[in-house]
């Protein structure tokens, strides 16, 4: 055990954990909160993975983006409006059921699946490939995607402004 | 769209031109001072701690009647015949014994009325008005220059020389008993 | 290369990595806080033709110091209905924010706490955090000033970090990389080979970019400004108005967990631009080890020229602190989406065209 895998199961521990907490928390507002340290442990398992551009990307779209919107959400609206937020957990034996029977179907695949246990290389940075496949191979698609954020965008600035 | 640029490039440039304001600024040798080292010339006739000279006070209770706080407290004995008061400077002779001249400067409100009246010009500002205390007894000052014994004295012999008088002009009555003096207490200085 | 130093010293992988990350608190942002506290003052009071603090030490030089020692002594307060566990963390978490963003700042070639590939859009990924302790503390104290303060800096900070990305953008773009060590690297030689005047290459390309690099500065310079959230940006503190924002139910150390952590954004903020457009650690007149030969000198220079450097937009951001008023809450947002993002985005369309020509 080295210290990367110390790393890992410290990442992986707090992204499961606080990703638990986050559904059975009664406060909405620590449920918003444990999802940072979710975010946050995925995009260490991302570093650890090697995949660096996609952990910078996670933090800054997930934690810098839409968290601190969810956070504005629940803070703004936790004590204004009268209406109760539900926090409680409802209809737990069929998610209990949905939980077990994914839960089977990956530890199935993952058990029955033949591993490629090949000692890799120390993953190098993956920002120059990344940035090469966008405009080459999936130039397309990413201007698509593109437009449609752009669409997105003028929707939304044209619903608030009526 | 000229306004637009217009409008970015004097935002722009007036903050260069405050920047600029501000820079000269940091030269300019400090305007304060480092008061407990460096002090102000006070003004002339600066208003802060009153002083009694008690040489020269008779003790015409003046200054505490023209007091609008009522912080001067002045108590006074007659002086027997035979003893000698004092003189003032001016070479008036006094003729009551001030056996309490207290001034609360936690009420004197500075306004300098009882320097005015007063008739041998004993009680003046000075300047010091650096007498913070932590107790408020002890901005109770205690001018009166008679020793705590000879205040006592000074009060019994007053009052026996007025029984004397009593008895000497009322002989068919008895002697009134002297009164016992109330044991005031008088601040310590 | 500070790796290997420890490497060699401690002999042990782990303790070579905890003593890197450990060195940037302990030798820079540390003595940095205690003396920006003091550096600020000074520049405050000698603006507004004062003394300030001269009684702890010569001309006050320890008075940083006293007032630590003081904080430390301080109770510390938690309001009765302050939510406990999120009132203790968010301090941690805005400290942690900004002590992250440290990790990828190139003090010179030998000393960076992380050589990582993706060195500025880390430090704008860490910004996230310091936007989410800052929600967390305001909404923690349970008082309406500190949500409201929270609110105005979280927004402010979101939508000033698009002028800064846009930019930031527009110098990838030119250099093809967003590591700052070899942004840094790219940038040697004397100082017109810096990104404000262009960067390294020649030619005419270089003459164009030269107004376009000076605009695409100011605006990175304003937006970061009001990223830290400093004066004239410093709506989310307003004392005027809010009291003091959302550190307003802080005190002792926690307080001074806020304190900190905002000195070391403005070095921090003031080192990205440094890296990005004022060559990094490079010397803009070429280095004395060179000159005798003395070739371990070279870092220690570079340290000094970083610091030098951004010490020197510290001191700007303080003076810009005592000599603008604070703009009011539309001003902020005309300023951002009116003015700061169409001009980067037009930099950045013009910047485009000449690269891929």
């Amino acid at each position: 055990m080295n210290i990367y895998d110390i790393v890992f199961y410290l990442f992986a521990a707090i992204t499961v954990l606080s990703a638990f907490f986050v559904v059975t928390t009664r406060n909405i507002v620590y449920s918003a909160y444990y999802l940072l340290f979710t975010f946050f442990g995925v995009a260490g398992i991302y570093v650890l993975l090697g995949a660096d551009f996609i952990a910078m990307v996670q933090l800054i779209v997930y934690v810098g983006g839409i968290l601190i919107l969810i956070l504005f959400g629940v803070m703004l609206t936790n004590k204004i409006t009268s209406v109760e937020i539900k926090t409680g957990s409802v209809q737990v034996v069929p998610a209990a059921v949905g939980v077990a029977l994914l839960a089977g179907i990956l530890m199935a695949s993952m058990v029955d699946t033949k591993w490629r246990s090949v000692e890799t290389a120390m993953p190098s940075a993956t920002t120059q490939g990344i940035g090469m496949l966008l405009i080459q191979q999936y130039a397309i698609v990413f201007e698509l995607l593109g437009i449609l954020l752009l669409i997105a965008l003028i929707g939304a600035a044209s619903m608030a402004r009526k | 769209m000229k306004e637009y640029f217009k409008n970015a490039w004097s935002g722009l440039f007036t903050v260069f031109i405050g920047m600029k304001i501000t820079f000269k600024h940091l030269f300019v040798p400090a305007v304060t001072i480092q008061y407990p080292d460096e002090r102000l010339q006070l003004p002339e006739r600066e208003r802060n701690r009153l002083y009694v000279n008690m040489d020269d006070c008779i003790g015409c209770d003046q200054c505490a009647r023209a007091c609008p706080v009522d912080c001067i407290t002045i108590e006074t004995v007659k002086g027997v015949p035979g003893e000698d008061v004092g003189k003032t400077s001016n070479g008036k002779r006094k003729a009551l014994w001030v056996t309490k001249f207290d001034i609360d400067f936690a009420k004197c409100c500075y306004c300098q009325l009882c320097v005015f009246p007063c008739p041998t010009e004993c009680i003046y500002m000075t300047d010091v008005f650096e007498f913070s205390e932590l107790k408020r007894e002890n901005l109770i000052y205690d001018f009166a220059t008679l020793s705590l014994q000879e205040r006592e004295e000074k009060k019994i012999n007053y009052a026996k020389f007025e029984a004397e008088k009593a008895a000497e002009k009322a002989a068919v009555k008895a002697a009134p008993v002297n009164k016992p003096v109330d044991n005031q207490e008088l601040p310590k200085p | 290369m500070i790796y290997d130093f420890f490497f060699k010293l401690t002999g042990s992988n782990f303790l070579a990595d905890v003593i890197q990350s450990l060195l940037p608190l302990f030798i820079f942002i540390l003595p940095f806080a205690l003396f920006a506290v003091l550096f600020e003052r000074k520049v405050s009071a000698h603006m507004q033709d004062r003394l300030g603090p001269m009684r702890v030490g010569y001309h006050g030089i320890l008075q940083t110091i006293a007032d630590i020692l003081k904080l430390i002594q301080k109770e510390d307060i938690i309001p009765t209905l302050a939510d406990k566990p999120l009132f203790n963390i968010a301090p941690v978490l805005v400290f942690a924010g900004s002590y992250a963003a440290f990790a990828a700042i190139p003090f010179s070639s030998a000393f960076i706490g992380s050589n990582i590939d993706l060195g500025v859009i880390f430090i704008i990924a860490a910004s996230g955090f310091v936007v989410a302790g800052i929600l967390m503390a305001g909404w923690s104290s349970n008082n309406k000033y500190s949500l409201l303060g929270a609110m105005r800096s979280a927004a402010q900070i979101i939508s000033y970090e698009i002028p800064t990305v846009l930019v930031v953008l527009s110098i990838i773009m030119i250099t093809g990389t967003t590591n700052l060590l070899t942004l840094s690297e790219m940038q040697t030689g004397h100082f017109w080979n810096w990104m404000i005047f262009g960067g390294p290459q020649m030619g005419l390309a270089k003459f164009i970019f030269i107004p376009i690099m000076i605009i695409n500065f100011v605006i990175i310079y304003i937006s970061t400004l009001a990223e830290v959230n400093r004066t004239p940006f410093d709506i989310p503190e307003a004392e005027s108005e809010l009291v003091s924002g959302y550190h307003t139910e802080y005190s002792g150390m926690k307080f001074a967990m806020f304190f900190l952590s905002e000195y070391a954004n403005m070095f921090a903020v003031s080192a990205i631009v440094t890296a990005l457009f004022l060559g990094g650690y490079q010397s803009p007149v070429g280095y004395l080890g060179n000159l005798f030969g003395a070739h371990w000198l070279i870092p220690i220079e570079q340290f000094f020229w970083f610091t030098a450097k951004g010490i020197f937009f510290v001191f700007v951001q303080m003076w810009l602190r005592w000599t603008l008023p604070r703009l009011r809450v539309d001003q902020l947002m005309a300023l951002c989406w009116k003015y700061l993002i169409p001009i980067a985005f037009v930099n950045l369309l013009i910047i485009g065209l000449i690269t891929v020509l």
